[in-house]
């Protein structure tokens, strides 16, 4: 029998738990001349903000060991083109569409999220609570449990579909954080957004990113990503979307065994766009060869020591 | 059949052209049929520092034997790394990536301006021309470097029949000084003919071959070059301003642009 790789997240079903992540497949036009977005489970927009964004100027990535730097600066068209341009071609590809959104205040995250209940197409949202990359906001919602709190219930009363948190890797406590989602009304969480980062060119004596700093991302991050789904799981009753350096069948399982219903795949899509295609293959034999029959089997399952 | 797939092929020879250049041919790739000049080729290199593909302007390409070209100069540690491999390893090879050259019109003189290791996307372009029977006579190969130790494939670009003109900073082969200078004397010589100017290499001499173009209302192309992770439109890692505002992808709005369209 051929395993289950089916998950279920606030009551929407997805083929596999193999999702993009935001901001590293645009809005899947380029994606799908390599392979049918109907092999995700999801599609995670980049994200979406009020007013087009521009972004920062070039050098707005950097090669770090084993990870790699961005302060792309949320560039996205805005939501009103996004709707008009982009929800068209992605409601034709036969995958599950989560849309990520940014905002500097309340208000903005609140006008956009109403915009987009509005779009039949859209099966969720995912907050970014906690982009590192733009002066104001973003991060000190996702830093602040009240303010955490207090954006998603303003959210929730205007988007009447289910939200998901992005949190921040770049906090205290992201138990803490994680905690005020579920209060506010979250319905799943993801984790973790990238880690604050820089680099320096040692010939110019200037940082690599014109941002001057950036979010660290790829496998670099993974082992951190990891040990925070795991204290998420253990004091949230939130199901979880493991972010983090993910790039193969075995990267899934040890974030799936940590707690994690489902994963976004990142950076690996910039090195081997058709990863998510061998991932869900990978993850069959895998189940196979453990004589699993769906791959819920594993959420939570870590045997820690004692 | 999607356009671009990505599949492991083998080096099936390799060459030290000079110093720190190399060619590497590749077999077989499926997408040979597509590659058009200007287009190129995203490798990954194995090694668990190399986190990104590197990418390199396809040199060449045979159809019938299903081979590509590259040639690149050791420039950082993925270029280091890669001039360690042999004939018969593989490579895993992403591609054809990006918008080519447009052909010129026959009748029209052509000049190319090849700085440094911007010469393959160029000497793929002009063998493509010479190939679809372009007059040689009407090409104006203009190819610059540091020294003599840079200017590469020299039989190569003769055996194309075209109007060869090496020129080096100091003087060791060819004229001496930028290919600029030249490059604006030809114009200045040829004033009444029409002309199409294509050009790749460093970025001070795309920015005086784009100004050039402009003052001289001369059409053509220049090819840039940028780090891009993905290589595939989807980082937005690679974005270069654009004249009538806002920012194109190097890798797949470009990685040629028409003379006046991108701000440098």
């Amino acid at each position: 029998m051929t395993p289950d790789l089916k998950v279920v997240i606030a009551g929407v079903e997805f083929s596999n738990p193999l999702m993009t992540a935001s901001g590293c497949c645009g809005y899947g036009e380029e994606l799908s001349e390599i392979f049918p977005l109907s092999k995700l489970g999801a599609m995670v927009t980049k994200s979406i903000t009020l007013h087009p964004r521009l972004g920062h100027p070039s050098p707005r990535t950097a090669e770090t060991a084993c990870g790699m730097l961005n302060a792309i600066g949320l560039a996205n068209v805005g939501v009103d083109k996004f709707i008009a341009e982009k929800i068209p071609f992605l409601a034709h590809q036969k995958t599950k569409i989560v849309v990520n959104v940014a905002g500097s205040t309340v208000k903005e995250y609140v006008e956009v999220c109403a915009r987009l209940n509005d779009c039949e197409h859209i099966d969720m949202v995912e907050l970014n609570i906690s982009c590192p990359n733009v002066d104001e906001g973003g991060m000190e919602f996702g830093a602040d449990p009240k303010m955490t709190e207090k954006s998603i219930r303003a959210v929730k009363k205007v988007f009447h579909r289910p939200l998901i948190a992005k949190l921040s890797p770049n906090v205290t406590s992201i138990v803490e954080i994680a905690k005020a989602a579920e209060q506010g009304g979250a319905d799943a969480l993801s984790l973790i957004n990238s880690l604050v980062g820089t680099a320096i060119d040692i010939d110019t004596w200037q940082p690599r990113l014109t941002n001057n700093k950036g979010g660290l991302t790829g496998p670099a991050i993974k082992p951190v990503a990891l040990a925070m789904v795991d204290a998420v799981y253990s004091h949230c009753q939130l199901p979880i979307i493991g972010i983090g350096g993910i790039a193969s069948a075995a990267d899934v399982v040890e974030f799936m065994l940590c707690g994690a219903t489902a994963v976004e795949i990142g950076t690996a899509l910039f090195i081997q766009p058709d990863i998510p295609i061998k991932i869900a293959k990978d993850l069959k034999t895998y189940l196979k060869d453990k004589k699993l029959t769906s791959i819920t089997n594993l959420i939570g399952k870590v045997r820690k020591y004692k | 059949m999607t356009k671009i797939i990505s599949e492991d092929i083998s080096i099936v020879k390799k060459r030290n052209l000079k110093n720190d250049y190399y060619s590497l041919v590749l077999q077989p790739f499926s997408k040979v049929k597509n590659c058009r000049p200007g287009q190129f080729v995203h490798i990954r290199i194995p090694s668990s520092n190399i986190l990104f593909r590197r990418a390199f302007s396809i040199a060449d390409t045979n159809p019938e034997e299903g081979t590509i070209e590259i040639i690149f100069k050791v420039f950082g540690k993925g270029t280091r790394l890669l001039s360690f491999f042999h004939e018969n390893d593989y490579l895993n090879v992403l591609g054809p990536l990006g918008v080519p050259f447009k052909l010129p019109d026959k009748k029209e003189k052509v000049l190319i301006a090849a700085g440094g290791i911007g010469l393959p996307p160029l000497l793929y372009f002009v063998a493509e021309m010479v190939k679809r029977g372009y007059n040689p006579k009407n090409i104006e190969f203009f190819y610059g470097g540091k020294t003599s130790a840079d200017i590469i494939e020299r039989s190569r670009i003769r055996k194309l029949k075209v109007n060869f003109h090496p020129i080096t900073e100091d003087g060791s082969f060819g004229k001496k000084g930028l290919i600029t200078t030249p490059i604006e004397e030809m114009i200045l010589k040829n004033k009444t003919e029409k002309m199409k100017i294509y050009g790749c290499g460093p970025e001070g001499m795309l920015k005086t071959v784009n100004e050039l173009g402009l003052k001289y209302g001369i059409e053509g192309q220049i090819s840039l070059e940028a780090p891009m992770p993905c290589g595939i439109g989807i980082c937005l890692g690679c974005v270069v301003p654009l004249v009538k505002g806002g920012h194109a992808r190097v890798c797949c709005d470009g990685p040629v642009f028409d003379i006046g369209e991108v701000v440098l």
